[in-house]
């Protein structure tokens, strides 16, 4: 059995037969992992230096001379990497008195950091599979993002002891969101449709339900009856997606005392649907470090902060490393068009948008596929894995070191 | 002169467009997913445009031309719009996140008119970003 490092579910039920010109057959893929595993032989990168393919170690050469001539240097990406490579990633940010920053810092961020100071209560997804009966998808749509989350965890499976008799009788899912998303599709019936940006009235109005008063809603005996279903639940679970924190935005904190209102009733934990299969173990090791999740610099001691976000200090630096992320394709064009105006030194194994911007790329090894490591799984738990194939490919671990000792 | 509505753009994810940048994001599959603007009918017909049809999506931010799709939603949702989150729907998401360093992908204001233009490919996105 393989793992697959497709998304945060790092499903280690992945059977693979490998044929001379590497991976034949393959069962239990989603179309998200299938997508993956095909991507090791499509648009690979080649080690360059301003557009011009040069040898691996010049490209590492020029990579590390970028670096030590660089004053605010920006080290960014991280979830595609594994806890191994994270490490070496801080460390090199250490000795470079740099900012680093990770895809968290625009999504998951707030509620990782909630979740890994213990300050929201959660659990393991083979908790939710064995005790959960209330589902609350919350601007989250695992049909598209995770599409094995409710096959395997959520929704669909019996547990070990309870919830033996199917999903038909044994759980409730709800689905809050703008659209009628793939999710709402298999849980119509738990819908609760709100507009953009709609989602703190949401709250407003579920905290009322909850406490037992009329909510100011169009449809108030609908509110009640959810707040009904939730009071009602034996082990609520809340899956926030980023159009919960993006519709929140500022108003996140409006979700803490939600929370904290549902543990009172009864007992609800919050997994949130982290995408990168391991942003969680970035976050996670960057807090031991320093005792922040992301937006930190070296440059005096340990400093965080707004202003070391990516989006805001793009503006500021003078040189990026872009490790296994395309920000140049998921940041606003207004926002990432400054890749092209810094050096940019990119690791990644495919070319992408942010390659195409970069004045050094170094192709690396696809983790989980051509290079072994860990991870930790949406809800923590740590993964390890083996390469499924061999390749000529360094990790970006290896080549993260060899970075780290040459500047 | 062509009509134009205002929209509110709601950006979201889409497994078979996932599928598609996992594996290969150069693909004209994954443009057709990616640049594409789903809109109740109601706004379609106030812009003249059906189906399949290309339209300009712009805000002070950017512009961008994509696909229209109608929605298949039962319920009208006239002025709400969405777009698979791709380099496509980041032309015009802002990139003025007032210090908070968190873009609204989630709420884009713009106006949506008929286009004669052609869909830009990814090659060329990334090109316009270096000027």
């Amino acid at each position: 059995m393989s793992i697959c490092t497709g998304c945060s579910l790092l499903c280690d039920d992945i059977e693979v037969e490998l044929e001379e010109e590497g991976i034949g057959t393959t069962k239990n893929l989603c179309r998200k992992g299938q997508g993956h595993y095909e991507s090791l032989g499509v648009e690979r990168l080649a080690p360059s230096v301003d557009g011009a393919e040069v040898s691996l170690d010049e490209a590492i050469s020029k990579a590390a001379e970028i670096l030590s001539e660089a004053e605010k240097p920006l080290l960014f990406g991280w979830g595609n990497s594994t806890l191994e490579a994270q490490i070496v990633g801080i460390e090199l940010a250490k000795k470079l008195g740099a900012v680093i920053d990770d895809t968290s810092s625009f999504c998951q961020g707030y509620l990782m950091e909630k979740i890994l100071k213990g300050e929201y209560p959660t659990c393991m997804l083979d908790d939710v599979r064995n005790l959960a009966d209330v589902l609350v998808y919350w601007g989250s749509d695992p049909s598209s993002s995770h599409p094995r989350h409710m096959s395997r965890f959520s929704y669909f499976p019996r547990g070990d002891e309870k919830r033996q008799r199917g999903y038909e009788e044994d759980r409730n899912a709800i689905v809050v969101d703008v659209r009628v998303s793939p999710t709402v599709e298999i849980a119509k019936s738990g819908f609760f449709k709100v507009l953009p940006g709609g989602d703190s009235e949401f709250i407003d109005a579920l905290m009322t339900a909850l406490s037992g008063k009329i909510p100011k809603v169009k449809d108030k005996k609908k509110m009640l009856g959810l707040g009904t279903t939730l009071k009602k639940a034996e082990y609520g679970v809340i899956f926030p997606g980023l159009g919960l924190i993006y519709s929140l935005k500022d108003e996140i904190d409006r979700l803490d005392p939600l929370v904290a209102k549902l543990n009172e009733v009864s007992e609800y934990k919050v997994i949130p649907m982290v995408g990168h299969y391991n942003m969680r173990g970035f976050n996670q090791t960057l807090l031991e470090e320093t005792g922040h999740i992301n937006r930190v610099s070296f440059k005096d001691g340990v400093e965080h902060g707004p202003q070391f976000a990516i989006t805001e200090f793009l503006e500021k630096c003078d040189a990026v490393v872009v490790v296994g992320s395309d920000p140049a394709s998921s940041l606003p064009a207004a926002v990432a068009k400054k890749l092209a105006k810094v050096p940019t030194i990119v690791i990644d194994p495919h070319h992408n948008m942010t390659t195409e911007l970069a004045k050094v790329t170094i192709p690396s090894a696809i983790s989980g596929l051509e290079a072994g490591g860990s991870a930790l799984r949406m809800d923590g738990l740590k993964v390890e894995f083996e390469p499924v194939v061999e390749s000529g490919y360094l990790s970006d671990a290896e080549i993260l070191a060899r970075i780290k000792e040459a500047v | 002169m062509a009509r134009t509505k205002e929209v509110t753009i709601v950006t979201y994810r889409d497994i078979f467009q996932d599928q598609e940048k996992a594996k290969d994001r150069y693909t004209q599959e994954y443009q057709d997913l990616s640049a594409l603007i789903v809109l109740d009918q109601s706004d379609m017909k106030l812009i003249g445009a059906e189906d399949g049809d290309l339209v300009l999506v712009e805000n002070e931010w950017g512009s961008v031309v994509v696909k229209a799709k109608l929605s298949e939603e039962e319920d009208s949702h006239s002025g709400i719009a969405f777009m698979p989150n791709s380099p496509w729907s980041n032309q015009i998401v802002s990139g003025d996140t007032g210090g908070s360093g968190i873009p609204d992908f989630k709420k884009v204001v713009a106006k949506v008119s008929s286009s004669e233009g052609d869909v830009i490919t990814l090659r060329d996105l990334a090109e316009q970003m270096k000027v």
